[in-house]
């Protein structure tokens, strides 16, 4: 029991903070959205609310539980939680479909998404698989291997179909390239075919996945706002269009990254970083201009399928419609919004914005406390994810830290989708809001990933390796 | 590398998300506004409630114009499923072509607003707004609709409001609604106060126009939150910012709608005016305009596009407000004006005589007129050749030419201040001003100095260049009533209970002195009373007329008839003026109109005797 007593001394509290207090302010605003006046108890189990708060009393039980658990179990559980997760994502595909996805394991209304699920154990296990690997000594295999952990659960999820969870299965990508793991191996098989070349590694190789993140996100924020035009009420008769805006920001964003390497980098590293940052703006400027470009060179149905997929065109689904309400919402804010119960066109009962006790959750948030509260909001988030990198930098074993990135990736992948959906920079592809969104299987997968982080810190001097 | 260092970059993502989220936030939010108007257009749904329209008495306290509840089938196309194309165009009556045209048209005509950021015309075609398919529908018409309407869902219907007129008289005083176009919904003067949006209705013409803002009414506003499927939720801020309908107070107008009818009916058949006016007040009692319509005809959309055109075309303009615009030579009515003139300029007195000169110009057989009041009876028009030149060759200057610059532009200085040569200050727009002819005028036709009045003589019989309206034609009479001055001739006696409009308060006096006026009157009298007068046609057994015949010589064709006149001759209560194109002497049918007019008023009913008297007498005239 002397692990038990000294959880809370060790519990790291900013974190718990920063965790609580999303909860609350999610509980706050499902509330507030969902609200009926006929049943307004908060307790009302008829309504969205009534069972947000049985989901997060049960969350909280289910912390509780963790937190007496022992956490060696995890580790060495891994495999049989992963496959088990796995059989249900399997199983789920022979369930009736729901708003057309078989995503749903349950009777009646109380159902859970074994999807939500799968996360953690992916997580569990692509810790222990990694933290067991000898680093230094990569080869096909062992990448082929991690990349096989996330890439069952996601292709099962794929299936059901829900596009939102399996774009966040590659935020373990991110975990494997803190960790060292490398595309090198496959890149390497390529490139030494050529003859004369004989190279040990590469950095593209090294950096294969941060570099396709910026290649993918790039492509797609140029396709979703390149058309756009922005007008600015300080600047009248000025009228930016979104792929120019994109090239401004990049070199905006080169300049900040020179300043600061003039300012804190290394004499010997300042020359070659400073190549990386005029080649790498004039990479993402070539990137960004080529895909406007190709894009306005394809067939009229061409353009039409990917405008439908980036929910750009009004399309039966009205992805667009959802997208368009969504961002009026969260615009109609102002800077200090419009007040708690107040959003008008993201309410549940108004219905402007479909989902908006779910994955459009941030728009009556931001239609309520304005610029300030979503921006409040969005800090709260960058602190816990900061924080949660801090944490993973401080632990022992590597199993903690690399489960430790891996909850800080998909906080960030849910964040980064949700909000940036409610804002128009991102398809519409749904994924809740963690901590935020209504919905039993979202908020207890979130608080089990958290309350299992929090117990794992809580430990860290116990672990030796 | 040292693996360690790699936590900075994805430190970056995380940080540079959490910049470019921050910095959209700001610009979505604080920035740029147009989310707020989308927002605003989604779900606070600003709900007008247009009044209905003012109505109106006729001085009687007949209501002339009122309202009448007419609906609209509303469309949204969201709702609407598996539309039965055929079904529903059989329903209203239309072929299923004309409906999906009608789709086309909604779809792309409504809700067409001015993008200010832009500076575009932006649709903003909205599938959950309803919009309406069929405008202006009958309860007949939805009741038979809606029998049927449970089988075509996204169609209902909606309440609106229309004028109607309970008499079919006086189309071109009242005027007519239209719906506000482009223009006037983007015009600053119009639309100053943005009270009219697409499909609102607006005055387009007569005492309609004149009165919008008195009769508009107050606007309703209510902020309500609407929900997707565009019902009202809840009223925004508890209604704080919310406004009461208000129909607007009626209008009383000094119109006798039965005296109207009664003129119309007298003029049926026939080109012309008839205006009568009360001279103590300068509230006109009637204004017929021939040929006229029915103002019903020009209610409502459908109607005017349906109606208009065939009025617009109609070889008889019926649009055409004569009593406002026609301008004629008025003839020998214009005569009292120059003797009122003659004898204040003190160029002649009541007891001048001038001998009928035919040589001079052509009269027809009667007495030497040996008196202003002889004059007057027997429309002398030598007499007047001779009183005319006397006011306009003064002697002044020694130059003849110069002689009668002066003597014209004095007599110009008169007759304006009859209300002539001028648009009078009447309630209703559009009118004309009538041409009395200055030094300037002949100037430029004539050259400076180079005219005297044996060039100009004609406008000493109303002749010539002299133009006057109708409606200047009744306020002669009403000057000569009033032995001097008048008020402004106009509809509306009172606005609610506040009176009339102040310029219709303020008195206008004539440059001539009312002791000048007996002989004219007298004359006057004589015209229709005396043996040898020439409205003897006119004459009352118990009502004493003075009136004042002519006959405008028209190049074009047969001679105008016109008649002015007022009674009772003491105190009166009436003055007019009937003007009928093509109908000969005004004596034969202008006096007895006149004088049925004034009987109407006076008595209440007429002697048919005399009626169809002239009926029999006018059937020659009959326009063709």
């Amino acid at each position: 029991m002397r692990k038990n007593d000294a959880l809370l001394s060790h519990l790291d509290w900013p974190l718990f903070i920063a965790f609580f207090s999303l909860l609350i302010f999610g509980m706050a605003t499902v509330y507030s959205v969902a609200f009926n006046e006929e049943h307004p108890n908060i307790f009302a189990f008829s309504e969205k609310y009534g069972k947000q708060m049985l989901w997060l009393g049960v969350s909280l039980f289910l912390g509780l539980l963790i937190f007496l658990i022992d956490v060696d179990i995890y580790r060495k559980f891994a495999v049989p939680i992963y496959i088990f997760t796995l059989s249900l994502l399997v199983i789920v595909l022979f369930m009736p479909p729901i708003n057309g996805a078989r995503a749903w394991i349950g009777i009646g209304s109380m159902g859970i998404q074994p999807a939500e699920f799968a996360k953690i154990s992916t997580a569990l296990l692509l810790s222990k698989y990694i933290s067991g690997l000898m680093i230094k000594h990569q080869t096909i295999n062992t990448v082929l291997t991690g990349v096989g952990i996330l890439m069952a659960p996601a292709l099962l999820v794929a299936l059901q179909p829900d596009a939102g969870t399996l774009v966040v299965f590659s935020s373990f990508l991110f975990v494997m390239y803190r960790e060292g793991m490398t595309f090198d191996p496959i890149i390497l098989k390529f490139v030494n075919r050529i003859p004369g070349i004989n190279l040990k590694s590469t950095w593209v190789g090294n950096h294969f996945i941060p570099l396709l993140f910026i290649v993918v996100v790039l492509a797609v924020l140029t396709l979703i706002i390149g058309e756009v035009e922005f007008s600015f009420g300080f600047l009248p008769g000025i009228i930016i269009k979104g792929s120019t805006g994109i090239i401004i920001t990049l070199a905006f964003l080169a300049l900040l990254a020179y300043i600061y390497i003039r300012r804190f980098g290394t004499k010997r590293d300042r020359s070659s970083l400073t190549f990386i940052i005029i080649f790498g703006f004039i990479f993402m400027t070539s990137l960004s201009s080529s895909v406007s470009f190709v894009f306005s060179k394809l067939a009229r149905h061409q353009k039409d399928r990917i405008e439908m997929v980036l929910g750009l065109k009004e399309d039966p689904n009205g992805k667009d419609y959802n997208r368009n309400r969504a961002m009026a919402a969260v615009g109609s804010g102002g800077a200090f919004g419009k007040g708690y119960k107040q959003a008008s066109v993201s309410s549940v009962e108004s219905n402007h914005v479909p989902e908006s006790e779910t994955d459009f959750i941030f728009c009556p948030f931001a239609e309520e406390w304005g610029f300030f509260g979503s921006v409040f909001l969005v800090f709260i988030y960058l602190f816990m994810l900061m924080r949660i990198v801090f944490i993973a930098e401080r632990q022992r074993s590597s199993f903690n830290r690399i489960y430790a990135y891996c909850v800080a990736m998909i906080l960030f992948y849910h964040f980064a989708i949700n909000v940036g959906m409610n804002i128009g920079f991102v398809p519409v592809i749904g994924i809740p809001l963690p901590f935020f969104s209504y919905g039993g299987s979202s908020i207890m997968s979130f608080c089990i990933m958290m309350f299992l982080l929090l117990k794992l810190d809580s430990q860290r001097k116990d672990v030796l390796r | 590398m040292n693996l360690e260092n790699r936590k900075y970059v994805i430190i970056a993502f995380i940080l540079l998300v959490g910049f470019i989220y921050t910095s959209r936030l700001f610009y979505m939010q604080v920035v740029d506004d147009t989310w707020v108007l989308r927002a605003q257009e989604i779900a606070e749904k600003r709900k007008e409630i247009i009044p209905p329209r003012g109505v109106m008495f006729d001085r009687k306290g007949r209501k002339i114009v009122s309202n009448k509840t007419y609906y609209n089938l509303m469309m949204t196309e969201e709702k609407i499923t598996h539309l039965d194309t055929v079904a529903f165009a059989k329903l209203i009556g239309w072929t299923p072509i004309m409906v999906r045209e009608r789709f086309k048209e909604i779809v792309k005509g409504e809700g067409v607003y001015y993008n200010k950021s832009s500076g575009r015309h932006t649709s903003n075609y909205q599938k959950m707004r309803a919009y309406p398919f069929l405008k202006e529908l009958t309860l007949d018409e939805i009741t038979k609709i809606l029998v049927h309407i449970a089988n075509f869902p996204g169609f209902k219907e909606e309440v609106t409001s229309m004028r109607t007129y309970p008499y079919a008289n006086g189309a071109n005083i009242l005027g007519y609604l239209n719906e506000a176009n482009r223009e006037d919904i983007e015009s600053k003067e119009i639309n100053a106060d943005h009270f009219y949006r697409p499909g609102s209705n607006i005055g387009r013409s007569g005492i309609e126009r004149f009165y919008e803002k008195e009769l508009r009414g107050r606007k309703g506003i209510r902020y309500v939150v609407t929900s997707a499927m565009n019902n009202a939720i809840e009223s925004y801020a508890n209604g704080k910012y919310d406004t009461v309908a208000k129909q607007a107070i009626p209008l009383k107008l000094g119109m006798d709608i039965v005296m109207q009818a009664y003129g119309e009916k007298l003029m049926k058949g026939k080109k012309g005016c008839i205006v009568a006016i009360e001279p103590a007040t300068g509230e006109i009692i009637t204004m017929v305009s021939s040929p006229s319509y029915d103002p019903n005809l020009l209610v409502g959309r459908r109607n005017i596009s349906l109606n208009y055109p065939k009025l617009a075309r109609d070889k008889d303009i019926p649009l055409f407000p004569r009593p406002l615009q026609a301008e004629y030579p008025p003839g020998s009515i214009f005569k009292l004006v120059q003797s009122l003139i003659g004898m204040q300029e003190g160029v002649v007195s009541e007891n001048a005589g001038f001998a009928c000169i035919k040589s001079m110009v052509g009269c027809h057989n009667h007495p030497n007129a040996t008196c202003i009041a002889e004059a007057v009876q027997y429309s002398c028009n030598p007499y007047f050749y001779q009183l005319v030149r006397k006011v306009i060759q003064q002697k002044v200057r020694k130059n003849l030419y110069a002689d009668a610059e002066y003597g014209l532009n004095k007599w110009h200085r008169y007759m304006s201040s009859f209300g002539l040569g001028k648009e009078l200050e009447v309630d209703i727009t559009g009118q004309n001003g009538g041409l009395i002819p200055n030094s300037k005028y002949y100037d430029k036709w004539y050259g400076h100095h180079q005219w005297g009045f044996s060039t100009i003589r004609s406008i000493s019989i109303g002749q010539g260049e002299i133009k006057l309206t109708p409606l200047q034609m009744a306020n002669i009479a009403v000057i000569i009533a009033n032995k001097g001055w008048y008020y402004s001739p106009h509809f509306v006696k009172s606005i609610g209970k506040k009176g009339p409009k102040a310029n219709f308060r303020k008195k206008h006096k004539t440059l001539v002195e009312s002791k000048y006026f007996a002989p004219v009157i007298e004359g006057m009298r004589r015209v229709v009373n005396e043996s040898g007068g020439t409205a003897k046609s006119a004459r009352l057994e118990d009502i004493i007329i003075c009136g004042k015949t002519g006959t405008v010589q028209n190049p074009h064709g047969q001679d105008h008839s016109v008649f002015i006149a007022f009674a009772p001759r003491d105190n009166p209560k009436i003055a007019i003026a009937v003007f009928v194109e093509n109908a000969g002497a005004g004596g034969a049918v202008a006096a007895p109109i006149a004088s049925l007019m004034i009987e109407k008023y006076l008595k209440g009913k007429v002697t048919k005797e005399k009626e169809s008297r002239l009926n029999k007498a006018e059937e020659p005239n009959i326009i063709h």
